[in-house]
Formats: C-alpha cells, structure tokens, sequence
C-alpha cells in the first residue's frame, strides 16, 4: 500500500479542534514540517499557542490516532512544542513593553484576597510549563513579590535602565525591590502612576512570553494607569468565595471591561480547608462564591485554591508552592489555572483591536 | 479619520466633527461650569485639523489637533455613538 500525500494527513487533522479558539488545528497554523516518507512514516511538529497548554496530551493523542488510522501509514511522530503569539495581531510591537507578547493583570478590588499569592504561583507555573516569565509588582504600597520570591535585592542598572531581578527563573520587579527595608512609600495619586509606568518603561524587560502584573486593591488610580499604558491581554480576578469578597471582584471586573480589558476569568482563592489533625473540610470563607459570581457576569470560572498553611509558609520563605511543593493540592490547584489562564489568553492573540488611519 | 473596527466595518471622522465632540473637562465642562465648545461659535482651522492620534490601552483614542490640544480621550464607545 502506498503513503498517504501530505494533503491526506492535514485532512484527518482538520478534523481535530481546538476548544478554546473553536477552530480546527490545521486552519490555525498549529500543524509545521510535516514530512510523509515513501515508506508511510509521518512526521509534523504540532505547535501550541501556549506551553501551559490544558489540552496538550489530548492533541497529541488525537493526532497520533487520526493520522495512524489512515491507509498506508506506518509510524506517526509527534513533536510537541509551543510558541505564544502576540496579543491582538499587531502589525507592529507597542512602543511600550515591545519585547513581551502577553500581559496579563492578576487583580481583585478589594485588599487581602491572595492576589500577589495567585500572582506570583501563576507566573511560577506559566515559568514551570517552558514560557518566559515575567512579574511585575504593581503595588506600590505594599509590595510583596520580594518577601514571596525571595528576592530582596537592589536592581543592577544598565544602560540608564533598571535590569529586573531575576528568581525562579522569572524577571521580575517590584517597588519593593526599589525601596527596599521599612521605608513606606508615601505617595500621592499621581506618583503610583508615574511609579507604575517607569517599571514598565525604564525596566530592561526583553522578551517576554508572559508578563504577570500584580495590581494593588482598587479600582482607581493603578489599575486605570496600567489599562491606558499597556493594551492589556486580558484581566484575571481573584476573590475569595464570601460575598463581602465577590461583590467587590464584580466592580473590579466591571471596572476592567469598561476599559475594554477582557476578563479572562475568576479565581476563588482559600476556597476550602482540610484540617491537619480531623481530615476534615473546612470552608471557612464559604464556598462557590466565585464560580456563581462569574455565572452571572458571563466570564469563566478559572478555579479554586485551597487554604493551606504550607501555600503561606512558602510564600513567607521565599520560594512559590508551585515549585517547592509541587505535588500538594494547591500547587496543583495554581497549575491547573495557569493552564486555564493561558489558553484564555491564547484566544486574546487571534483578536484584533480597532486599526485607526489618519489622512 | 478611519477606524477599522473589530468586526471589520469602517467608520469615517472629519477633523471638525471630532472637535466638537471633545469630551475633555474644558471642552465639555465640569462642576456645573459650562465648557468652551457651549460658549464658542466658531473654531479656527488649526483647531479642527488632526494632527496625530494614539492608542490608550485598548478602549480609547487620545486625538491631538494642529493647535496642540490634545486632552481628549475618545473612549470606543464615544466614537462608535458619533457614527449612530
């Protein structure tokens, strides 16, 4: 029996779709090199929007078995690998972050929900799948990326730029790092703005798949700074599951989609608690808040986390659960939404913004 | 002015009738004060030519003319009302 023809191959593929972008591979662009040898060996590299892929085995499998089902075929290889593309097809970078494909805002309204925690787990995670990236402390007044990575030191400067800092294999850059010790930031407004944008623009960020931004609580001068400066792939919003927490999330979202900011989705952090001594499950802040909430706004549901005295323990000591307790459940809890967040903003790169001409 | 929007569809602006629809504190107002486009008649030439235009974020556009004011933010929404 003879070798199927490339075009057979791409075929079958076509039939394989993604969930998220809801078209099928082949259209994507995500099938390269495919080479059919006389012998019916069939070899392709299938290329992923995102290394944080959720459906990654599945694709795999998928194609192995549609392409081993045709007539003629003798061995299917796969290479997996993946390559994040810019948000919104720009035609050019922005003059502002050039180098940095995807930024994403980890936000929540109201103040102590977990945010920098989800943050700093969330580009830990994005970083552990194979992506560059980096996390940028937009909390001028109470930074805590330093204390949480393990990073307290001074940036280097090069060429009248600050170089970020790097830990865990991630760059990042925090007011903290700037101001470090007990000195406060004593700020007006303004100052946080001007502060917010000198971290994007006079910091050496290079290139970037992923640039995670922690926002401080609110909904006001920071976050409306960070939505004019930087075409923001998309916002995720973390709250914990009581409604004095979710009510304040939904003003946050809704804050975001004024600006025109997509929101990529709620998180509902310290969703549950196992006791270390009874075994029980404990949902001291409530439960399902979050997942209800998004419900109602149309906007998906990214996941929970589990309180967990190891994720704070971590956290005090300078290294992401993700990467130092890897195998507990809220480590796995922040991998499942990064995966989540990362295929949200996939969907981002294949969106094109308004194109405006002057003549 | 032209903008290509997300679904494809054009719309198209003159200097002029971006002008006047300003939507800056002076141009418009604020505190019960009214603002200069109600107390004004006429505007000069220089005043109603586009001299650049640049993206805020992705929900607006800050609009400069010739004279060099330029303290406009055209949200998407506000253009695509001017169309209707």
């Amino acid at each position: 029996m003879s070798a199927p023809t490339s075009q057979q191959v791409l075929d079958v593929l076509g039939h394989i779709k993604d969930p998220d972008l809801g078209r099928d591979v082949v259209s994507l662009g995500m099938i390269k090199e495919l080479d059919v040898s006389a012998e019916g060996k069939v070899t392709f590299t299938f290329e992923l929007t995102t290394p944080a892929c959720p459906v990654r085995d599945r694709f795999k499998s998928q194609a192995e078995d549609a392409v081993g089902e045709l007539p003629g075929v003798t061995g299917v290889e796969v290479r997996m690998t993946a390559n994040v593309r810019p948000a919104f097809m720009r035609p050019k970078p922005s003059e502002i972050l050039p180098g940095v494909k995807q930024t994403i805002a980890v936000a929540s309204g109201k103040g102590g929900v977990g945010k920098s925690t989800v943050a700093v787990n969330l580009a830990a995670a994005l970083r552990k799948s194979g992506a560059s990236v980096g996390l940028l402390d937009a909390d001028i007044y109470g930074p805590s990326v330093p204390v949480m990575t393990g990073s307290k030191v001074v940036p280097r400067q090069s060429n009248g730029r600050l170089l970020p800092i790097d830990a865990h294999g991630m760059k990042l850059m925090s007011f903290g790092h700037i101001n470090p010790g007990d000195e406060p930031t004593i700020y007006r407004g303004p100052m946080v703005g001007k502060a917010i944008e000198a971290m994007m623009v006079q910091v050496d960020w290079g290139r970037l798949d992923y640039l995670v931004i922690d926002l401080p609580p609110g909904t006001g001068d920071a976050s409306l700074t960070l939505a004019q400066a930087v075409p923001l792939t998309g916002v995720a919003i973390v709250c914990t599951p009581q409604d004095v927490a979710t009510d304040i999330a939904v003003k946050a979202l809704q804050m975001f989609r004024k600006l025109n900011v997509t929101p990529l989705g709620l998180i509902e952090n310290m969703s549950w608690y196992v006791c270390p001594s009874c075994g029980h499950r404990h949902e001291i802040f409530s439960h399902g808040g979050a997942e209800s909430a998004a419900k109602r706004l149309g906007v998906p549901f990214l996941g929970a986390i589990p309180l967990e005295e190891s994720i704070r323990e971590d956290a005090d000591a300078g290294t992401p659960v993700v990467i130092s307790r890897p195998e507990s459940a809220g480590a796995k809890a922040f991998v499942e939404i990064a995966s989540q967040v990362a295929a949200r903003t996939s969907i981002q790169s294949f969106r094109q913004l308004p194109v405006i001409n002057v003549h | 002015m032209e903008i290509t929007w997300e679904d494809g569809s054009k719309s198209t602006y003159t200097g002029e009738q971006l002008r006047w629809a300003c939507p800056c504190a002076e141009c418009r107002g604020e505190a019960g004060m009214q603002g200069r486009l109600a107390r004004v008649q006429t505007l000069s030439p220089a005043e109603l030519r586009v001299r650049d235009v640049t993206l805020v974020g992705q929900y607006a556009l800050q609009i400069a003319f010739e004279s060099g004011h330029a303290t406009g933010i055209y949200t998407f929404s506000l253009l695509k009302r001017l169309m209707a």
